[in-house]
């Protein structure tokens, strides 16, 4: 079974509070807006769990940092990069005609770019850590708006910028295992009180050119990412193991030695769409994220 | 054509120059390579490569599967099994 949108629901889902922007975006208000809010919490109270710390980061990341783990190389096709007009051009802008028929900017010309906007909730945490060093595990969770191009957009099942929070864990291999392990079960658990059926499959990253891609390959001979997939072809959450990755490229150590580090992610404007699929679009209907939460935290 | 003893002694040379603090006595046939991290990810088209000369044909990407570079067992019965002689 696929769950692909129709365009009926994409209306039923308007009533509740959709705005829906050709350029792969989302507005929320009413009734998603409460629901989306909710997941979110119950997300942070799933948290609590490893009693991980709430972080905020900006929306961008400096492209020199995002590099030290190939980002550019390995998604340039999804990058959204931070541009500005140069302030010498900027009479010559104005003189032109601005904004084209078609809607596209008439440039003149850029400053440099040295920033690109957040791709994954998680990259800040490890950025923001460069050089630390720690003897007990981390657990740590973010929510960040993150940016990736599509060749298509659906509303709230593919976005351009979209609603990602996490839970990481930065420690030593055993403890990223561990993590995992324990993150499944209670997604698990809060999937069953939610009543959203998944199945979890492995997948691997969308890279550019993959087969050429080292990280691709080992991705497929060693998977790292496993998703709960909700009607065959929607992640709605993502377990990843980095190994060592982000502590070897940003100097963050765990007892001396390069961190090991993992996550958990959810993508929130997903969730919606799941528990709309799955509970119909009367809000009366739709089970209560927190309460669920909760209720695995109590059984963990 | 290579026996098995020769493309199992190559590649445990080639693992060896690349992993280049591991001990050679602590390599074995069954070593995780990429699980202990003695290979990385960068090894890889490299090791895609060496398999392709050592077995005289092309892999194919899409082919690859969960656990084919385990070890070096694993490579020789996943990758150069129909090529190995006695």
């Amino acid at each position: 079974m696929t769950a692909s949108v129709a365009a009926a629901s994409v209306d039923e889902l308007r009533r509740n509070g959709l705005c829906w922007y050709p350029s792969g975006q989302a507005g929320l208000r009413g009734p998603l807006l409460a629901l989306a809010d909710g997941c979110d919490r119950a997300i942070v109270s799933l948290a609590a769990i490893w009693d991980a710390s709430n972080e905020r980061h900006p929306a961008s990341l400096p492209a020199a940092r995002l590099q030290r783990v190939d980002y550019l190389r390995s998604f340039p096709h999804q990058a959204s990069l931070s541009a500005r007009l140069d302030p010498s051009g900027l009479a010559e802008f104005l003189a032109g005609e601005v904004v084209g028929e078609h809607g596209e900017v008439t440039l003149t010309r850029l400053s440099p770019i040295r920033e690109v906007l957040t791709p994954a909730a998680c990259y800040h945490l490890y950025s923001s850590r460069e050089g630390e060093s720690f003897d007990r595990p981390l657990y740590l969770t973010t929510r960040n708006t993150c940016f990736r191009h599509e060749s298509r957009y659906e509303p709230l099942r593919r976005l351009w910028s979209f609603t990602m929070r996490e839970i990481v864990c930065l420690g030593t291999k055993a403890e990223t295992v561990a993590f995992l392990q324990r993150a499944r079960a209670a997604v698990d658990e809060f999937l069953r009180l939610m009543d959203v059926p998944v199945e979890w499959l492995t997948a691997t990253d969308p890279f550019f050119q993959p087969q050429s891609n080292p990280k691709y390959l080992l991705q497929r001979v060693q998977p790292t990412k496993h998703e709960a997939t909700y009607g065959g072809d929607l992640a709605i959450a993502s377990l990843n193991l980095h190994h060592d990755h982000f502590g070897t490229a940003f100097g963050i150590t765990r007892d001396g030695a390069p961190a090991h580090s993992a996550c958990l992610a959810f993508g929130i404007e997903r969730w919606l769409f799941a528990i709309t699929q799955r509970h119909g679009t009367d809000p009366q209907s739709w089970p209560q994220p927190e309460d669920a939460a909760q209720k695995v935290r109590a059984r963990q | 054509m290579r026996s098995e003893r020769e493309i199992r002694e190559a590649l445990h040379s080639w693992v060896l120059s690349k992993a280049k603090d591991l001990d050679s006595s602590a390599l074995t046939d069954k070593t995780p390579l990429f699980e202990q991290r003695l290979l990385r990810s960068l090894h890889l088209p490299e090791l895609l490569l060496f398999l392709e000369r050592l077995r005289g044909e092309p892999i194919d990407v899409d082919d690859l599967r969960p656990g084919d570079f385990r070890d070096i067992d694993t490579l020789v019965l996943r990758f150069c099994g129909v090529q190995v002689s006695p």
